[in-house]
């Protein structure tokens, strides 16, 4: 009582609490929050690989701060980073490994769930064969994680059929750097970003989802042209000099299309493509079919302009290209990375200062996985269908050949597909989300019903934990130790500050303790007591590899604020880039390839049902499916529920404004209650949702198309229409005579000659 | 641990401020002051800002200091989406500081404004002054905070917690000579889109704006309306204390009628009556205080606190009254009382004015119009109604004629106030600069409010003069009960209408800030 009559009368300010203490390190911080030390590390969030200070107190991270002294992010952080410590703290934390009993997930120990998972995946494999359990993994272990799942599961396991959700983001960076250059492996550094003159961002929006990079974009502005590529105006879009609203997936053209320019021109580097390349001769015969009149035609980019890009970039003394989802996320994703690579090679732009293909990754160890995940390769860049890496790989890890696989098993939309057919029986998802990643997910949704059992090891009750029959509680960011691996191919170390809460092991202990079950603890992982002791054989099993590690230490790698591979003799402190004059391209002959692939148009392109294109994307404020980032208030309130970008002609078609709710369709199904919001910065006939959010799930518009070559959803394109309370029916497209329909809102017509025309429309 | 190294004076490569925890920033001559610089071209809307001000002063994540908002304008594909970075511009005549009753607001020798929180109260008269929409109310402290450009910090060579956050180096601090600035600057680097006029409060953070931006640019979060505070203990004590005063008003006319006409003087239970509500009325302003147990330091700042000298004169006005009511019960008559009664009343006026004036702001655009100093007098019509009611059933039919004839008449004021304020709302242009804010206020009226609104439309006329008028013909016809009870009516709908009124003045008074962002508004 006396309490509530203080607190009415405002007694008491909380002056202690607000006020500020010195920090030795950092100066004067909040007092409350002051940590007891601080531990050094690597952001957990994304590809760029931030380097962080976590601070304790009393055994609880109270501040994330970044490190000035760290390369990539000169002591910045994005919001996401800065508040990364609540992460830890968020309440859908797994925290005791769970059974499913009588329906309901419950509290179980450690043997129990093992034994539950164990007997689970021995009887599906006792009748239905090994490759009946799959795995799907994550680009978001530590790269010691990593190798130890990887080699329990193909080689204890004993499945192909393992894949990670790197398939959804980062699959076609890879086939498309195979395809060229021979192996996978992100060329340049975000120094060359820096440093070029002219940078290309294609299907990139680094300001919401890689802001620390935009730093590095920024830097040398004035003597830098920067042209973004992509059919929304981003935020990404307004940095740039120039602006191309290129249509939905047409970037294949164009990319054609500029290599025909600058061969027409003779822009092309004649030394570079007879040294170190091979089919050039059919190559130039290829782009025969993309002369600038017709890629105008595809890609809606102006004759004038397709000359100027690629007089820009090719007369450039440094031009980079980087890109992202846009380009990666497509059924042509592969060819694409690969055109883009083709252009590289015929004007000699890699493996100097200023010049890359550049792939940006998504997840903080997409490259971890890429390395040593042993899912699209045997770990250090070894090819399954060559024996000789076979054996090399077989020899320094001590286990008989026959062990090691000779192919790739099913890729992630592959099993999926496996589970519907029936073929596979049992699944087992490490730290991700398909139930609101993955494309269609009706059709992923019915399929996992399938499954005799279903084990999801997280640190977050994700949608996708809530359905499982068995959870391991795994430790998060902060709570583990190990090494991630950025877009620039940095080795980062990242430390443990915190002990895992509750239950909850980190997942190279789950891994570990999980293989004693199979009786393959001793073969694969023999003495194997920490991070550190995977580390090493990591060390020795690259050595002489491209993503060569031999040099590396821990202690090394956080003395120069992470490593950026190949780390050995030759390049004692890692190296900047790679394919420079004196590193061959990783085919055998040591030369890259030109790739011809033809663009070809959308699958799904719109109809008279469906008028418009879903183009799918993210927020800065959110990380993915949001198990983590929607439990942080300061970043939800910014972005709590998904929203629709509409443009302002399509809206007035639809009869809708700002705020107003409507409902968005494809032929798969539907999202209802979508928050309209009206934009220019989508073109008319095109919309705009983010995928982060389970309350609006738009991956059950998006389809089952994937790249043939790695795998990859076509995320970014699907045709769909809008309902809004007005007009219930949608937008109504406009009949040509010859019976073809066409979205036709150019941006000169004004909305009152639309009506006119649609007026005529409807009378003819 | 091992590897930790200190590194507080580690310099950045880039030479930027963001990124380096340390600043060196060159020594104050006389006549400057530090200041924020925000560039436009290169903020990215990332929120880092925004998050890293958070963890630095502990604030809960509903605390902003500094918020991060959005302008968009043209045409696909040339659009332009400018975000802007906003905390405290550390004004050269800070609104704040001016109208805070308590002193709590200061400016330091180095130009940064900051916020005595033992001394605030709570009143929160600074989170309508500051057109920035800076201050913000912390619940959990009962008092207002805002961003003091990390002085503390600062003084130690220490960066701000937004300037290093920043990961485009978009906010930087730096010194500016005032009166430079002051001369014509201000004119073409203070200003951004979106803000009110910089010469306002002077505000002293430079803004680097893109070249060639569109001549219109919206607020992404311009259809997103949120009602302002309802502030019911401020309905009631305005609307009682104004009453009070156009009754006591009219008890003093009638002290002096009665002694140079036959007219019949006021009596005790008229004195009690208007001298109850103010009584009644006055400490219930304490209610709206995150700390009313500190409520008597409003009157602090009487110097330029149209707040403290409200406070101060209607406390004294009520005083006064107390004792022209005491006068009354022991029936002391004559020169003195009149005199008394004299001083009261002016007392009383200047506290009502003051009132109004502590609403004519220009963050507020609804309210800041002449209207609202006629609208607080007019209100009394009440006054003499109340007045009207306790004469007819005294039976002074004579007097209660007059009162009724006054309630008339400032009933008729206050109606015609009321429809020019609504043709206001009607007429306002895009070419306002305060298009948004008068026509967000216009849409809570006729959405969220309508049913209050539309009472206020019917209820005004019906209480102001229908009830009185019909009450005028009752008594003169000779049905002085019917009368009394048409009056007793018009007071009750009366009351009714104005406190509707008054809650519908505060709740869609938009303020003016900064340019939201689409979902969280401008965070207030």
């Amino acid at each position: 009582m006396i309490g509530k009559i203080k607190e009415f009368l405002g007694l008491d300010i909380k002056e202690d609490k607000y006020s500020l203490a010195d920090d030795p390190l950092f100066g004067k911080i909040s007092k409350e929050k002051k940590p007891d030390f601080w531990v050094k590390s690597t952001c957990g969030y994304c590809g760029v690989g931030c380097g962080l200070y976590i601070g304790v107190k009393n055994g609880k991270a109270t501040y994330t701060k970044g490190d000035p002294t760290h390369e990539v992010n000169l002591g910045t952080l994005c919001p996401k980073g800065l508040s990364e410590h609540y992460m830890l703290y968020a309440s859908n934390r797994t925290l005791y490994p769970k059974v499913k009993k009588n329906g309901k997930l419950t509290d179980v120990s450690w043997s129990e769930a093992y034994k539950k998972a164990f007997e689970g995946f021995k009887k599906v494999q006792e009748i239905y064969g090994n490759n009946a359990v799959a795995v799907i993994s994550t680009g978001q272990l530590l790269t010691e994680e990593f190798y130890a799942l990887g080699k329990f599961v193909q080689l204890g396991l004993d499945t192909r059929n393992y894949d990670g959700n790197t398939t959804l983001c980062m699959a076609s960076a890879v086939m498309g750097y195979k395809q060229s250059f021979g192996s996978d492996g992100p060329v340049g550094s975000y120094e060359d970003i820096a440093k070029a003159d002219t940078v290309f961002v294609i299907g990139a929006n680094l300001a919401d989802n890689h802001p620390i990079i935009v730093h590095h974009l920024m830097k040398n502005r004035k003597n830098k042209k920067i042209a973004v590529i992509d059919p929304r105006r981003s935020k990404t879009a307004r940095l740039a000099d120039i602006y191309v609203p290129i249509k939905p997936r047409t970037d294949l053209a164009l990319l054609n299309g500029l290599a025909y320019i600058i061969w027409e021109q003779g822009w092309y580097n004649d030394r570079f493509i007879k040294d170190r390349t091979l089919g050039w001769r059919e190559f130039v015969k290829h782009i025969q079919d993309y002369q600038p009149g017709h890629v105008a035609h595809i890609t809606g980019i102006e004759t004038k302009e397709l000359y100027n890009l690629a007089k820009l970039y090719a007369k450039s003394e440094k031009s980079l290209i980087c890109w992202t989802m846009g380009v990666n996320q497509s059924y042509q994703g592969t060819d694409t990375v690969s055109a883009i690579n083709n252009l590289a090679i015929m004007t000699g732009k890699i493996g100097k200062e200023g010049c890359a293909p550049f792939s940006i990754t998504g997840q903080c160890n997409a490259m971890g996985t890429r390395e040593f995940g042993f899912t699209s390769s045997i770990p250090g860049y070894r090819k399954f269908e060559n024996p000789k890496d076979r054996e090399e790989f077989a020899t320094l890890i001590d286990v008989p050949v026959e062990m090691v696989p000779d192919h790739r098993g099913y890729k992630y939309a592959e099993i999926i597909e496996a589970i519907d057919r029936g073929e596979i029986k049992a699944l087992w998802v490490v730290c991700t989300n398909p139930l609101v990643s993955f494309p269609n997910q009706k059709m992923l949704r019915r399929a996992l019903k399938k499954l005799d059992i279903l084990v999801v090891q997280d640190a977050f009750m994700s949608d996708t934990a809530k359905i499982a029959d068995v959870v391991f509680a795994a430790a998060t960011w902060g709570e583990k130790e190990g090494c991630y691996t950025n877009s620039e191919r940095r080795c980062n170390k990242a430390n443990k500050a915190v002990e895992p809460p509750a239950d909850s092991k980190s997942d190279f202990e789950i891994i570990l303790e999980f293989s004693q079950y199979f009786g393959v603890k001793e073969l694969l992982f023999k003495d194997w007591k920490e991070p550190k002791d995977a580390f090493e054989e990591i060390r020795k099993i690259s050595r002489g590899r491209l993503c060569d590690y031999s040099g590396m230490s821990y202690e090394k790698i956080e003395k120069l604020g992470g490593i950026q591979w190949p780390c050995n003799e030759k390049y004692p402190n890692g190296c900047k880039r790679l394919y420079s004059e004196d590193m061959p391209f990783e085919h055998e002959d040591g030369k890259a390839r030109f790739i011809n692939a033809h663009w070809e148009p959308l699958q799904e392109d719109i109809s008279k049902e469906f008028p418009l294109i879903l183009n799918t994307g993210r927020t800065v404020e959110h990380f993915h499916t949001r198990t983590k980032t929607g439990q942080i208030k300061i970043l939800d309130d910014l972005a709590p529920e998904a929203w629709c970008e509409i443009n302002p002609l399509d809206a007035e078609k639809l009869k809708v404004k700002n705020y107003d709710r409507i409902t968005i369709s494809s032929s798969r199904g539907k999202v209802e209650n979508l928050v309209v919001k009206v934009t220019q910065r989508v073109a008319p006939g095109t919309v705009f949702v983010p995928f982060h959010y389970n309350t609006q799930l738009i991956n059950i518009l998006t389809q089952s198309l994937f790249d043939p070559k790695s795998g990859e959803p076509n995320f970014k394109q699907t045709a769909v229409q809008l309902h809004s309370e007005k007009v219930p029916k949608g937008i109504v497209l406009k009949e040509n005579i010859a019976g073809e329909i066409s979205y036709e809102a150019t941006k000169e017509k004004s909305s009152e000659k639309n009506k006119i025309e649609d007026k005529i429309n409807i009378q003819s | 641990m091992s590897a930790v190294e200190s590194f507080i004076n580690y310099k950045a490569k880039t030479g930027m401020q963001c990124g380096n925890y340390s600043i060196e920033l060159p020594k104050l001559k006389p006549g400057e002051q530090y200041r924020f610089h925000f560039d436009a071209t290169k903020c990215i809307g990332c929120h880092c800002c925004e998050v890293a001000c958070n963890e630095q002063n502990n604030n809960p994540f509903d605390v902003k200091w500094r918020r991060v908002g959005e302008v968009e304008g043209g045409v696909f594909p040339n659009v332009s989406q400018i975000f802007f970075s906003m905390s405290c511009n550390h004004c050269i005549d800070p609104w704040c500081l001016k109208g805070c009753p308590t002193q709590s607001y200061i400016k330091l020798d180095n130009g940064i404004v900051i916020h005595d929180d033992e001394a605030c109260i709570g009143c929160q008269y600074c989170t309508w002054n500051c057109p920035y929409d800076v201050p913000v109310f912390n619940k959990e402290r009962h008092i207002v905070t805002k961003c003091h450009m990390c002085f503390e910090r600062i003084e130690n060579n220490q960066t701000p917690a937004c300037v290093q956050a920043c990961p485009e180096g978009a906010i930087e601090i730096e010194v500016v000579n005032k009166e430079e600035w002051l001369k014509s600057k201000i004119d073409e680097e203070g200003n951004a889109p979106g803000l009110i006029d910089a010469r306002v409060t002077n505000s002293t953070t430079r803004f680097t704006l893109p070249e060639n931006m569109p001549k219109t640019l919206e607020p992404a979060d311009k259809d997103l309306i949120k009602p302002a505070h309802k502030e019911l203990p401020l309905v009631f004590m305005t609307v009682l204390t104004q009453v009070s005063f156009i009754g006591f008003l009219a008890l003093l006319l009638g002290d002096i009628a009665s002694k140079i006409t036959s007219l019949p003087g006021p009596n005790f239970s008229m004195a009690f009556a208007v001298f109850a509500l103010s009584a009644i009325g006055l400490p219930l302003s304490a209610l709206h205080l995150g700390r009313p147990a500190k409520a008597l330091s409003a009157m602090k700042n009487l110097k330029s606190s149209w707040l403290s000298k409200e406070a101060l004169f209607l406390g004294v006005f009520t005083a006064l009254m107390g004792v022209v009511t005491l006068f009354y019960y022991f029936e002391v008559e004559g020169f003195l009382r009149v005199v008394l009664e004299i001083v009261t009343a002016i007392t009383g006026a200047y506290g009502i004015y003051a009132q109004s004036m502590i609403y004519k702001i220009p963050a507020k655009p609804t309210w800041n119009r002449k209207s609202t100093t006629y609208r607080f007098f007019s209100t009394g019509y009440i006054g003499t109604l109340l007045l009207a009611a306790i004469e007819t059933f005294i039976g002074n039919f004579a007097v209660v004629n007059i009162l009724l004839s006054i309630s008339i008449l400032l009933g008729s004021i206050q109606i015609y106030l009321f429809f020019e304020s609504q043709r206001f709302y009607d007429t306002v242009k895009e070419e306002n600069p305060f298009y948004y804010q008068i026509s967000k206020a216009k849409k809570l009226l006729e959405n969220d409010f309508l049913k209050l609104y539309n009472f206020r439309k019917v209820s005004l006329p019906i209480g102001a003069v229908f009830l009185p008028l019909t009450a005028v013909i009752a008594l003169n016809a000779g049905s002085s009960s019917f009368a009394f009870l048409l009056i007793a009516l018009a007071v009750l709908l009366s009351f009714g209408s104005e406190l509707v009124g008054r809650l519908l003045f505060y709740s869609s008074a938009v303020k003016t800030g900064m340019p939201g962002n689409f979902f969280a508004g401008n965070q207030r």
